[in-house]
């Protein structure tokens, strides 16, 4: 490990690469559909919901947070812009601004609380657990609002929102190049700041890696075939969504100041603050990002649906809290990865997917899934041990 | 204190006037639902009608409230209860003071299974078997889906029951052949909508028809349907929900089974009036369906079944304006009601 200058991390989002690839096959074997273009182009569809949001909570528990609310605004968020829309007659654009401005001033509120006057977050998102959730039910009485303006359906993906097989090479084609020239430059970096890279067939296994698994997505995505369609799908929109959510996030983790701020409030919140870090307008700002992302999966969730039900998300705070924490996120705050949001929101969504192939009854399948949360962490906690982290 | 003893005074008073006249308790068990304030409605105007009072509790979803809730309405003077039970076993001890005063009580909707009350609900099974038979005549041959309701529900049972019945012999006979069947988590449409994917991935598209359990699951499988480009093959649905007749006059949705809670409510204010009175209600039969096979005094009601062909029942019943019905609806393919 030392030698090839691996990280600890590394190695855990390669472990978990791993357990993806060796469930994806187990369930091949099993149901025979399971690696097809049609079921990874729903899965594809299916898990991003959950991880556009999950990319966020993954910061706020770093910053030792958390926020059971998710689920219920992003009801409430998406009722409304979908009444805004159905009942009140807006255009879509200007229904999904309110519902962004709804979604700001819910994380205004909670963030204020618990950043300025101290309310443990726990705390104020349980209660907007129900108020949301109750907020949902009154925007439009409880009446489920259908939305139909093509363009808005196309971000839920469905018929016709997807790529095409042009687009999504194209797409391919330049995130490929974006990989390759991140990793030169980094490399370049590291030699400029006499920083040792790690071996040159390190980073171009890792590279490449990453290159044919992007083509071997896109590929499937372009080989699933709409019956009654010339040519095949190719990405779906919301998986660009989502995969944009977690460019960004990533971005502002790395790059950032406040994405180095949050991560050194998660470490040690008092020594943050003497060391001159405004906590409390990080945390602030923390939780104003959050209802963006919120917004964001709400439109997604809406459109997917073609329409808005008071029910939206319910539960939700689960899966996006599970997926940060198996991919990876210590609940003690100050470690944890957006990229590990993404393979645990996958992680969660296959073995759903799977166990619904194969046909598993509900009940079976809610122990499966609420078990294999308690074995990631537990995995987790022994992992850190192993490689001297930080505890969970 | 000073504040609040003339209030209570007036309280006292028209407690007292309203001795003079007929007191039916209603206890609700959770106002959350929309749908629970049209009924309302109908109690309150049919009881005002028949010169009786209304009082009232809602036990805001909670099993232990609606316990202190009906002692409540008892020592208010109710002469007649209607319960809406959260919970209908732990609602029992709550009856047996209402027993001990002769006091009749009449099971709203949901079953509390216990000799003496008198249960009105729509007749749940026959629910299932119109949403069964709605797709059944469109499509009688081929591969069909189940989308039940939720696994903690008993009316999921129900329907999925009546379901059965209709669809029996043509399973036998290997003319439909169930390809899938799921619950559905609180009958949550996205839930819904991803068990359908998965059926649908399972089977290879091939499915032929949807009998799905309520209007809320038929909204999450037409969106699945309509993202691989399967609408409008045959789907079921159930509560005359406005999107759903909506989709009804689109086409994507076949039948909404629906039932006017303004009847039911109706129904049980003569009921109570009628028991309260010790004469016996008009149309009662003999009913032992539930669990525990105890014979009990029952109404059952009969639903509609909305189809294509009948949209215009809705909209004479001023349950959803014809604006709202044909929103959307192409005007060359557009059904009766629409035009």
């Amino acid at each position: 490990m030392e030698s090839l200058q691996l990280s600890a991390l590394d190695l855990r989002l390669g472990l978990m690469a791993a357990v993806l690839a060796v469930m994806a096959i187990a369930f091949h074997v099993l149901t025979g559909n399971f690696l097809t273009p049609e079921n990874l182009y729903n899965m594809a569809q299916q898990t991003a919901v959950v991880g556009i949001v999950a990319t966020t909570i993954a910061l706020v528990i770093v910053a030792r947070h958390i926020d059971l609310s998710v689920g219920s605004v992003m009801g409430f968020v998406g009722v409304l812009i979908a009444y805004l829309q159905y009942t009140a007659g807006w255009h879509w654009i200007a229904a999904s601004g309110a519902g962004l401005l709804a979604a700001l001033a819910v994380g205004m509120y909670q963030g204020g609380l618990t950043a300025y006057l101290g309310v443990p977050s726990f705390v104020v998102t349980l209660g907007g657990l129900m108020s949301f959730r109750g907020a949902a039910f009154l925007v439009a009485n409880g009446k489920t609002q259908p939305v139909t303006d093509p363009v808005f359906v196309m971000l839920g993906g469905g018929l016709d929102g997807a790529l095409g097989i042009l687009g999504s090479w194209a797409l391919a084609a330049a995130l490929a190049a974006l990989v390759a020239w991140r990793v030169v430059q980094a490399r370049r970096a590291k030699a400029r700041h006499g920083v040792p890279s790690r071996p040159l067939a390190v980073d171009g296994v890792f590279a490449i890696g990453l290159i044919v698994l992007l083509a071997a997505f896109t590929a499937a995505m372009c080989a699933y075939q709409l019956p009654g369609k010339t040519h095949g799908q190719g990405i779906p929109v919301p998986v660009v969504i989502w995969a944009a959510v977690v460019m960004v996030a990533a971005f502002i983790v790395r790059r950032t100041r406040f994405g180095r701020y949050v991560f050194a409030i998660g470490g040690n919140p008092e020594a943050a603050l003497l060391v001159g870090i405004p906590v409390r307008r990080v945390t602030l700002q923390l939780f104003l990002l959050l209802a963006v992302m919120i917004t964001i999966a709400a439109i997604v969730a809406v459109a997917r649906l073609n329409a808005g039900t008071n029910s939206l998300g319910t539960g939700m705070e689960l899966y996006v809290i599970a997926a940060a924490v198996i991919g990876g996120v210590s609940l003690s705050g100050g470690s944890g990865t957006v990229l590990g949001s993404v393979l645990g929101a996958l992680i969660i969504q296959f073995l759903d997917s799977g166990l619904l192939l194969m046909d598993v009854g509900i009940g079976q399948r809610m122990v499966i899934i609420g078990q294999v949360l308690i074995v990631a962490v537990a995995f987790d906690v022994l992992y850190r041990r192993w490689s001297g982290e930080r505890l969970a | 204190m000073n504040f609040r003893q003339p209030l209570l005074a007036a309280a006292l008073l028209t407690g007292f006037a309203a001795q003079a006249q007929l007191v039916v308790g209603v206890s609700w068990s959770n106002f959350q639902e929309e749908r629970w304030k049209t009924d309302e409605a109908a109690i309150k105007s049919e009881l005002a009608k028949k010169g009786a009072t209304y009082i009232s509790a809602d036990a805001g979803g909670s099993p232990e409230k609606q316990l202190s809730d009906v002692d409540g309405l008892i020592a208010k003077g109710a002469k007649a209860l209607i319960v809406l039970a959260m919970d209908k076993d732990a609602i029992v001890p709550a009856l047996a003071k209402a027993k001990q005063r002769n006091i009749p009580v009449i099971a709203y909707d949901r079953l509390i299974e216990q000799p003496g009350v008198y249960y009105i609900t729509f007749d749940n099974k026959e629910v299932g078997r119109m949403q069964a038979r709605g797709v059944f005549s469109v499509k009688p041959v081929g591969n069909y889906v189940m989308i039940k309701g939720s696994p903690t529900d008993p009316n999921a049972d129900f329907l999925r029951e009546g379901q059965q019945e209709v669809l029996e012999a043509a399973i036998k006979s290997g003319k439909i052949k169930i390809v899938g069947e799921e619950y559905t988590e609180g009958w949550k449409p996205d839930v819904a909508q991803k068990n359908m994917e998965q059926i649908l991935t399972r089977n290879g598209n091939k499915v032929d028809a949807v009998v799905a359990s309520n209007d809320g699951t038929a909204g999450g499988v037409v969106a699945a349907l309509s993202s691989k480009g399967l609408s409008g093959i045959p789907v079921s649905g159930q509560d005359g929900d406005h999107a759903a007749l909506n989709r009804v006059a689109m086409g994507t949705q076949t039948v909404s089974v629906w039932k006017d809670s303004r009847d039911l409510g109706r129904e049980a204010a003569d009921a109570a009036v009628d028991l309260a009175a010790g004469k016996a209600v008009p149309g009662t039969q003999k009913w032992s369906g539930g669990e525990k096979k105890v014979t009990m005094d029952a109404k059952l009601l009969k639903p509609v079944p909305i189809t294509r062909a009948n949209l215009d029942v809705v909209v004479k019943a001023g349950w959803i304006t014809k604006e709202e019905l044909c929103k959307g609806v192409d005007a060359t393919k557009a059904p009766g009601a629409c035009k």
